[in-house]
């Protein structure tokens, strides 16, 4: 189930931060988005935070979830399949 | 904290260091070693995100890209009065040496912290800040925040605003309150400080971020004066520039966070 969201995710992630020239197929599907891999941050986590409940209804209510949830693309994918209504 | 990476030999930082060494007695490419500078190392580390600044700004003279406007967000004041011509490079370098070191005066009869506070609004976040005798010193975006205080005060606010739904609440410690109130009991050795210096008037405009207003040269000392008291109204500041019909911006400095911000900022426009 949370495979076949896994496009998905990555196209939310590149439209919620805008990631210029970089194609969903280009996101490693298990490299960390935080620190290493994408290099994100706490403002990006929020973007995401925000994006993903609009996208799919699904919360990430606070940092130390966003940690996990926000692990991997995998771990996103994972998340919302979990959640969503 | 660390000092920052800083760019590779052979990219042009060489001479703003020899600047910052010429003008400050610091070198940025050596910040840690022993008995370098007599300079505090929270003022070192202020001075790195200077030169950084400046070595960003010296590229971006190279290219075609003459920015129609200038803004700048807390210590970006310094590049962003090179930026407009108001001041050279080892003339900022030194004004935020003295500055610094003026400031983290304060630091030395209290612990300060800044706290970072993510995904609550402004109204209850700032009945945190009253409720822990703290100030909101940079309103980033509508959910994106720095309170500043003493450290158990930002502590204590920094735990309310995880109880009140923040997103994240990270509390780190700091030299002095800044853009706080409490600076003004520094005030007159900081006029003494910016009073010492010639401020050109403006090549391209220099927008501030309390009143959006554009400065002359007259203006520069009050405002800086200001800014050094006043939180930083970043919000207000890419909102005005917007409506002025900006539309690019380049961020010069460490990281991206100004360019995040103005990524929510847009996506709720």
């Amino acid at each position: 189930m949370s495979e076949e969201l896994i496009p998905g995710v990555k196209q939310l992630i590149i439209d919620a931060l805008r990631i210029e020239g970089m194609k969903p197929e280009e996101i490693d599907t298990d490299a960390p988005l935080f620190g290493e891999g994408l290099g994100l941050d706490s403002i990006d986590a929020l973007q995401l935070v925000v994006a993903m409940e609009k996208e799919y209804g699904v919360v990430v209510p606070d940092a130390a979830t966003g940690t996990i949830v926000f692990a991997s693309v995998r771990s996103m994918a994972a998340h919302i399949a979990e959640n969503r209504t | 904290m660390e000092f920052p990476e800083l760019p590779a030999r052979g990219h042009g930082f060489e001479e703003i260091a020899r600047l910052c060494a010429v003008a400050t007695g610091f070198d940025p490419l050596q910040p840690e070693e022993p008995g370098a500078s007599q300079l505090l190392r929270s003022v070192r580390l202020q001075l790195c995100g200077v030169a950084m600044s400046l070595f960003h700004l010296n590229k971006l003279k190279h290219t075609e890209k003459r920015p129609d406007v200038v803004t700048e967000h807390s210590m970006g004041i310094y590049a962003a009065l090179v930026a407009c011509g108001s001041l050279g490079d080892g003339a900022v370098l030194e004004l935020a040496s003295r500055i610094g070191t003026c400031v983290a005066r304060l630091g030395e009869k209290c612990d300060y912290a800044f706290g970072s506070i993510v995904g609550l609004t402004e109204t209850p976040l700032a009945s945190i800040a009253r409720n822990n005798s703290a100030c909101i010193v940079n309103h980033n975006t509508s959910r994106h925040f720095l309170l500043c205080g003493r450290r158990e005060s930002i502590d204590c606010a920094a735990k309310e605003a995880v109880s009140a739904g923040a997103f994240s609440a990270n509390a780190f410690p700091c030299d002095a309150p800044l853009h706080t109130p409490l600076i003004e009991s520094i005030a007159g050795d900081l006029e003494h400080i910016i009073r010492d210096y010639e401020y050109f008037p403006p090549r391209i405009p220099l927008v501030d971020h309390l009143a959006q207003r554009q400065l002359t040269a007259a203006d520069i000392p009050q405002f800086l004066m200001e800014d050094l008291c006043s939180p930083v109204y970043w919000e207000k500041t890419y909102q005005s520039l917007r409506k002025m019909g900006t539309t690019t911006f380049v961020e010069v400095g460490f990281g991206q966070a100004l360019s995040k911000f103005n990524r929510w900022i847009d996506s709720e426009s």
